[in-house]
């Protein structure tokens, strides 16, 4: 027996299977294929999605969706998605971390800024004056109506029983 | 494979184009009409949703509010063609998550109906060059220049969203890509090969310091292919290689001034319009030397 017990909270990653694209991190046998390819661990010494991999497996909880996890650091690039030999897809498993982060309430502060545009205002940049003159100047048709209301209406939470 | 001589297709245009980069817009509506395709506006679509922010946020909103533009283009009866990296990899995922996931599909679906709608999973989605180089053929584009851009050198930047997953993008190889090199070849330029072609902008990152490491690496990596001009298809690697050059000079003292160019104004200056046609004028660094080069360049037949 090693002298460190290893434990594993399986209650985690019940959730982490639940959440969309978190049951694949099952599938991982820790071979490194997508470490070779990832931009944001060739840059960042910090930041290993296999070692994110290992820790889902763990269940570590607290690594993966407390303050200043290294999740945030992942560029989304999708290289690990291609490479993977096990169909992890470790940007969706990254994914399903970061709701789960959101939900927790440990994500970045900044993040809602750069999302909460979309439910505001139904797009995701915000339409700034010198741009409205710029269409203009390069004479491009007015901007068709954005359907706020069905948008806000579908993601809308159910309410509470 | 036949191909098609006119087609009618409906542009979803998202957010980074019409709000942030309209000279991408006006350079796809001038430049796709000489091609044989014509674009029909409708009206109903939001966001993509943003594959990056809003997806970490609420993966199940982000395939909703997908689901809903995807249904809007399903009544109105045409195909879609994006023009953003950005909005492709969001309805491609979608349109892959949903039909490999029946429960999520319920759950999206249960949402729609709130507004009478439903996601049936019908409508084709494409990239515009993808259905360039699959429905109208190469020969096209070879047809609609007039000015070749003979002697312009493009490091060509492929960005993420357009080839990864390939399994779900079904654009190409994702290691070796060919259809920009070929699009940019078409238009009578050459693309060069350098390290980093296939390197991540790094703008999905939520870290100040690890996207410049990277679009700084991209620079370095060009400027000793020493090409006349980067060629790109994303509007998000846009803003990182156009203000990102203005932040590295700024943050990083390294200035390289190499003009950035969307692979859809570059059609547009072969085709004969003006750099202001294609909105050249709106960009941060300045595309004089790629201009200087096609001067006098006119199509020998
Ligand atoms: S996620 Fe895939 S590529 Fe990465 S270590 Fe696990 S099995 Fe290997
Ligand atoms: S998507 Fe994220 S984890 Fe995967 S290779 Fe890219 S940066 Fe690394």
């Amino acid at each position: 027996m090693p002298k460190d017990k290893l434990t594993v909270n399986f209650r985690f990653r019940e959730r982490l299977n639940k959440m969309p694209g978190g049951k694949h991190h099952n599938y991982c046998y820790q071979c490194s294929a997508c470490v070779a390819v990832c931009p944001a661990a060739r840059f960042n010494e910090n930041f290993n999605p296999r070692q994110i991999l290992l820790k889902a497996l763990l269940g570590a909880e607290d690594a993966l969706i407390g303050e200043n996890s290294p999740i945030w650091l992942c560029t989304n690039c999708y290289s690990c998605y291609e490479r993977c030999p096990q169909d992890v897809r470790p940007i969706e498993v990254i994914i399903a971390l970061k709701n789960m982060a959101v939900e927790k309430g440990t994500a970045p502060t900044n993040l809602a800024k750069l999302s909460e545009n979309i439910a505001e205002t139904g797009m995701s940049v915000t339409f700034s004056s010198a741009v409205k003159r710029r269409r203009e100047e390069l004479g491009l048709p007015e901007l068709k109506p954005v359907p706020l209301e069905e948008l806000q209406e579908i993601i809308k939470d159910d309410k509470k029983e | 494979m036949t191909k098609k001589n006119n087609m009618k297709v409906i542009p979803f245009w998202g957010c980074m184009m019409p709000l942030k980069y309209p000279q991408m817009e006006l350079a796809i509506r001038k430049t796709l009409p000489n091609l044989g395709i014509e674009l029909v506006d409708i009206e109903g679509f939001t966001c993509c949703p943003d594959p990056i922010y809003f997806k970490a946020r609420d993966k199940v909103k982000w395939l909703t509010i997908a689901a809903r533009n995807l249904a809007v283009a399903e009544e109105a009866g045409h195909d879609i063609i994006t023009m953003c990296s950005g909005c492709i990899s969001t309805l491609k995922e979608a349109q892959h998550t949903l039909a490999e996931d029946p429960d999520l599909k319920a759950e999206v679906n249960r949402r729609l109906k709130r507004i009478n709608k439903e996601y049936r999973g019908e409508v084709s989605v494409k990239h515009a060059v993808v259905m360039i180089r699959d429905d109208l053929g190469l020969d096209r584009v070879r047809e609609s220049i007039k000015r070749p851009l003979e002697g312009v050198t493009v490091a060509i930047h492929y960005g993420c969203h357009i080839l990864k997953p390939s399994q779900i993008m079904h654009v190409d190889d994702a290691d070796y890509p060919a259809i920009l090199d070929d699009l940019v070849s078409a238009l009578g330029a050459t693309p060069l090969e350098h390290h980093e072609k296939l390197l991540c902008c790094g703008k999905g990152c939520m870290d100040d310091e690890l996207p410049l490491d990277m679009t700084g690496a991209i620079f370095e990596s060009i400027e000793k292919s020493g090409a006349d001009c980067m060629g790109l298809i994303c509007p998000t690697c846009f803003s990182s290689f156009d203000m990102g050059q203005i932040l590295l000079s700024r943050k990083k003292g390294k200035t390289y001034n190499i003009p950035v160019i969307y692979i859809f104004q570059l059609l547009g200056l072969a085709q004969g319009m003006g750099p202001e046609e294609v909105g050249l004028h709106t960009h941060r660094i300045k595309a004089d030397k790629v201009l200087e080069k096609i001067k006098g360049s006119v199509k020998v037949t």
